[in-house]
């Protein structure tokens, strides 16, 4: 290569965000991995213990459980969530359609409000008596339906997730609405010449050609499912129980509130891992599509 | 190289406007009160969890009277609930600028681990000094102390001091009671009675809201203290003799709440509601009872000004003594390394002061210390009788959660099971007793 | 043309309402918990008990009260602080970092640029614990800097990737053009590149915008000040405190949502361009 031609001004220009990143994000990482083989309380010296803490997370029937939960919550963001976004995708589509981008603008509204003021309101809405879930369903004579939702131990996570699919299909519709925007009509209309309905037409030519938006939604929802917080922290704190206890909230309890800080950055530790895991095999099947399309 | 020196440009560019849009965050920050810049002038920080508009008030006039009477102190009050106290007082009495003065849990997860990280001032001195130990009983005083290495509670320093009494008992709805033909119960039998009665005249029994999981644990603690006592309660939370939860009296008591909860004499689908919802529901009419803490007294007296009364939950026998939940507000601690820590021991005793208990008593709060009313509140003069009654006899109990670091979480998942019906009462303690025995084994280590 | 057959016009008008009917019904579920807020925060207390009836009048006070009273125009301005120094700093970092991975070459280049792409991977809680621990150990917990910096820290590898897409499509020829045209570097990167990427620029700032004006987990963390709460901290402890009072919650929680709403409303297609093209690249 001809060295002559090297940018040397480039560390320049990367050193401001380097630095922020480095001290910021990249060393505590680091040391979040060093912590996970202490026994520390946050106050005083830490103890090592060698990998005592990973063993003992997976005894503790608590984690588990709340990792359980992380993998119901899976359905709700990426299962259903996918397959609401592409329903909606494809009904967009389906016909020139008066005020597409408004709908789509409403639809994916929930993706941009704070997780906050999201749990709050559907705490209210889930309310046993006042709330509008139960109002509407009393008003229509379901009321034996009415339950107090996110008290329920069948339920509340049930009522948590819907929240989580809820705030979550906007953003794969978004994306399968772009991907099927790129599909080219002449694929469909020679379908339709060769008499293909409706269905083969979404499953021969409109699934194939999203594949990468797929594997994206994938990616993005089964993150999110694994680092949910924010909403459990709002709504229920994990309870009834430890009906809603997911492994973020169970790592922020370790860590801020009864000061076992070794064990809860063995518990970000084994979060990350997941998601870098699941990333990665994601990222590898897209690339293996890739060169097989180029084949 | 002038292409060098152009992108160094370029970088210093940035950071100068870095510099220039940066120091807006800077000058909202106050100045350390380490840094005296005007010798008089001395920033008292304060945390503390009285956030009910009532409690609000009575705090905010003392410290107003607290800065007319220490000319060029300022007190900067941080208010937070008990949940965020419990979660950042740790935290922010380790910090060089943590607060001065912290309101702070007893038991071994707050206080316990607090002293044991020597971040807390013995106030044993001040108590002396200032007659803290002539305003509270012996009781009280234990309950607030813990030996130096924060292992053993119940003996050693003084590291904390409360405000105001706290009792756990049953507040009534009277319009209610006279409805359904039922007068103030004297014995728990009567008061079993009372709740079938209640429930037959189409009155919700027992105002009822668990979704925040403690209120479980007051329900339960006063069922459980009939039939327990002193010893082994003192001995339970203080991780004393090796004592168990597994003990018949409590798996009755665990009993005892399923039993309620299938004969349906809480609030329907109570496990979806909120504590405070549950409590403003209760105000509103939406029960005849509430088992709870005193501290709802206040706001109760300002809002619904005689209708309600208070008593506590009766014993198995007419006369017979037995325990109740509660004893104190959560106590003012000093933190350690404090450059003022006379100023602070000032405070906590402007807390504690007889004016301070008049201001209490003035809003329908019960102070720790004596205080002679006239013409108050029927809920008011029952919540004192009940708190003088039980002071005099020793009878003053404890939170359960106190016994260790876990309890909280684990006893609070363990109800939410218990109460859906969904373990036994015997699983339940099984469980509970799982975490205590881990923690005092852990301890004995 | 279809529409030159009126039946054939009238039928693919009957056939497209039930499309209209679901995406209608959709549109609704989603809409609706918003406007429950914002009907509820007009509300006197008395009127809290039909979820969906309007107030008799609109209670504006609500608000006023919530701004002062609830302190949320303190939130407001914590919120404000922080989420300008992120997006302002975000957006000139990566602009450099954007310019030199897109434009230059240097030894390294692909392992540092691979270093910013680990953070976009991870979450907040691979790093939250001992960042707390040793921003309190240099006092900057509990303050505005807790936020921003590592917030900055996470915003510039999202910054870097992103606008190395849009440094690396400016076609070499126009670059060179410049050149010849005598601009040195600096006037190159000014008038020839940043005009090319403002497009991406403007998405980038809108996405920073709302994850920063939205992020909870490291305020929770990181502030108990109050006068240092940023908005979804404040509602989140808001809540237990004067919970009954939900008329004074709902303003809060308006205020909360106001400024992300309407800045997606101005800027909707560049934030769902925005979303989708970043998310198809990562």
């Amino acid at each position: 290569m001809d060295r002559s031609s090297f940018n040397r001004s480039a560390y320049l220009y990367l050193l401001p965000a380097l630095a922020i990143y480095g001290i910021f994000v990249l060393f505590p990482i680091l040391q979040t991995i060093y912590y996970s083989l202490t026994d520390w309380n946050g106050l005083t010296a830490p103890t090592f213990l060698g990998l005592q803490n990973y063993l003992n997370l997976f005894q503790d029937a608590v984690f588990i459980n709340a990792l359980l939960n992380n993998l119901a919550f899976i359905f709700f963001y990426s299962v259903l969530a996918i397959v609401l976004g592409m329903f909606f995708a494809v009904l967009l589509t389906s016909a020139p359609l008066r005020g597409m981008t408004f709908y789509r603008a409403g639809l994916f509204f929930p993706q941009v409000m704070a997780s906050v003021v999201i749990g709050m309101v559907w705490r209210w809405i889930y309310h046993p008596q006042y709330g509008a879930l139960n109002q509407v369903l009393r008003a229509v004579g379901l009321g034996a339906w009415a339950r107090p939702w996110l008290g329920d131990f069948d339920w509340a996570l049930t009522a948590v997730g819907i929240v989580g699919t809820w705030a979550q299909y906007g953003f794969c519709m978004v994306l399968f609405l772009a991907g099927i925007q790129n599909i080219s009509s002449a694929l469909y209309d020679a379908a339709r010449i060769d008499g293909a309905g409706m269905f083969q037409q979404f499953w021969y030519i409109t699934l194939p050609g999203l594949r990468n938006q797929l594997l994206v939604a994938l990616i993005s929802t089964l993150i999110a499912a694994i680092r949910i917080f924010d909403l459990v922290f709002v709504t229920t704190r994990g309870g009834p129980g430890y009906a809603t206890l997911v492994a973020g909230m169970y790592l922020y309890r370790n860590a801020f509130v009864i000061n076992r800080v070794g064990y809860a950055a063995a518990i970000a530790v084994l979060l990350t891992i997941l998601i870098l895991i699941i990333s990665y095999f994601i990222l590898r099947l897209q690339r293996t599509q890739e060169e097989e399309s180029f084949a | 190289m002038s292409r060098f020196v152009c992108s160094l440009l370029v970088v210093l560019l940035v950071f100068g406007m870095l510099a220039g849009c940066s120091p807006a965050a800077t000058t909202q920050q106050p100045a350390e009160p380490a840094k005296p810049e005007q010798p008089q002038q001395v920033t008292l920080k304060v945390w503390d969890i009285l956030v009910s508009p009532t409690e609000d008030e009575v705090a905010k006039q003392l410290i107003a009277e607290f800065e007319a009477a220490h000319p060029g102190v300022k007190v900067e009050r941080e208010t937070m609930t008990f949940d965020q106290m419990k979660s950042r007082a740790k935290l922010g009495l380790s910090a060089a600028d943590g607060p001065d003065v912290a309101q702070i849990n007893q038991g071994y997860s707050d206080m316990g681990a607090l002293v044991a990280a020597n971040l807390l001032v013995d106030l044993t001195p001040y108590a002396k000094k200032y007659g803290w130990d002539k305003k509270l009983s012996p009781g009280i005083v234990a309950r607030n102390s813990f030996t130096p290495d924060g292992k053993t509670m119940g003996e050693g320093n003084l590291y904390g001091v409360p405000i105001t009494a706290e009792l756990v008992g049953v507040f009534y709805n009277k319009e209610y009671f006279e409805k359904a033909g039922v007068s103030v119960p004297k014995t728990f039998g009567e008061f079993e009675a009372a709740l079938e009665k209640i429930k037959s005249a189409g009155i919700v029994p027992i105002n009822y809201g668990s979704l925040d999981g403690f209120v479980h644990i007051h329900v339960f603690a006063e069922i459980q203290n009939l039939k327990i006592d002193r010893a082994y309660l003192d001995d339970f939370i203080y991780g004393r003799n090796n004592v168990s939860f597994n003990i018949p009296a409590n798996v009755e008591a665990a009993a005892k709440m399923q039993e309620w909860v299938k004969k349906g004499y809480f609030t329907p689908d109570f496990a979806g509601i909120g504590y405070d919802d549950s409590v403003a529901a209760f105000r509103s009419g939406g029960g005849a009872m509430m088992i709870t803490g005193s501290w709802i007294s206040g706001d109760t007296i300002a809002q619904a000004p005689g209708k309600f009364g208070f008593f506590l939950m009766p014993p198995l026998q007419e006369g017979g003594k037995r325990m109740s939940t509660g004893g104190t507000s959560t106590a003012f601690a000093i933190r350690k390394g404090t450059a003022n820590e006379e100023l602070a021991a000032q405070y906590i005793d402007w807390m504690v002061s007889d004016r301070a208990a008049q201001l209490w008593a003035e809003k329908g709060v019960v102070p720790v210390g004596k205080v002679e009313v006239q013409n108050a509140d029927p809920l008011f003069m029952d919540l004192l009788k009940a708190w003088a009654y039980l002071n005099e006899n020793d009878l003053v109990g404890h939170y359960l959660d106190w016994a260790t670091p876990t309890f909280y979480d684990t006893i609070v998942a363990s109800f939410a099971e218990l109460m859906a019906l969904k373990i036994t009462p015997e699983e339940f303690v099984q469980k509970v007793e799982a975490d205590y025995a881990a923690y005092l084994k852990s301890r004995n280590q | 043309m279809g529409f030159a057959n009126p039946a054939v016009n009238a039928r693919r008008i009957l056939g497209s309402i039930p499309t209209y009917l679901i995406l209608t019904i959709g549109l609704l579920l989603a809409v609706i918990p918003f406007l429950l807020i914002f009907i509820t925060a007009l509300k006197s207390p008395a009127e809290l008990g039909n979820a969906f009836a309007l107030p008799q009048q609109f209670h504006w006070e609500n608000f006023q009260r919530a701004w002062t009273q609830a302190r949320f125009g303190t939130y407001f301005k914590s919120s404000l602080i922080v989420t300008l120094s992120v997006v302002g700093i975000s957006c000139l970092l990566s602009l450099l970092t954007g310019y030199a991975f897109g434009q230059l070459r240097f030894p390294l280049k692909n392992s540092i640029f691979l270093l910013f792409l680990i953070g976009l991977m991870v979450p907040t809680e691979a790093y939250i614990i001992p960042l707390y621990y040793s921003l309190r150990a240099v006092h900057l917990t509990d303050t505005y800097w807790a936020l921003i910096l590592p917030q900055i820290g996470m915003s510039v590898c999202f910054g870097s990737f992103w606008m190395r897409g849009f440094f690396s499509g400016i076609p070499r020829d126009l670059v060179d053009a410049s050149r010849v045209d005598g601009c040195n570097d600096w006037q190159t990167f000014w008038h020839v590149m940043i005009p090319m990427v403002l497009p991406g620029l403007w998405t980038m700032a809108v996405l920073f915008f709302i994850w920063t004006w939205n992020d909870f987990l490291l305020a929770l963390v990181m502030i108990t000040r109050e006068g240092l709460r940023t908005l979804p901290l404040g509602l989140a402890m808001f809540q237990g405190r004067y919970t009954t009072d939900y008329t004074l919650t709902a303003a809060g929680a308006t205020i909360v949502a106001l400024p992300t709403l309407l800045f997606y409303v101005l800027f909707q297609r560049q934030f769902i361009r925005g979303v989708t093209a970043g998310a198809i690249k990562g």
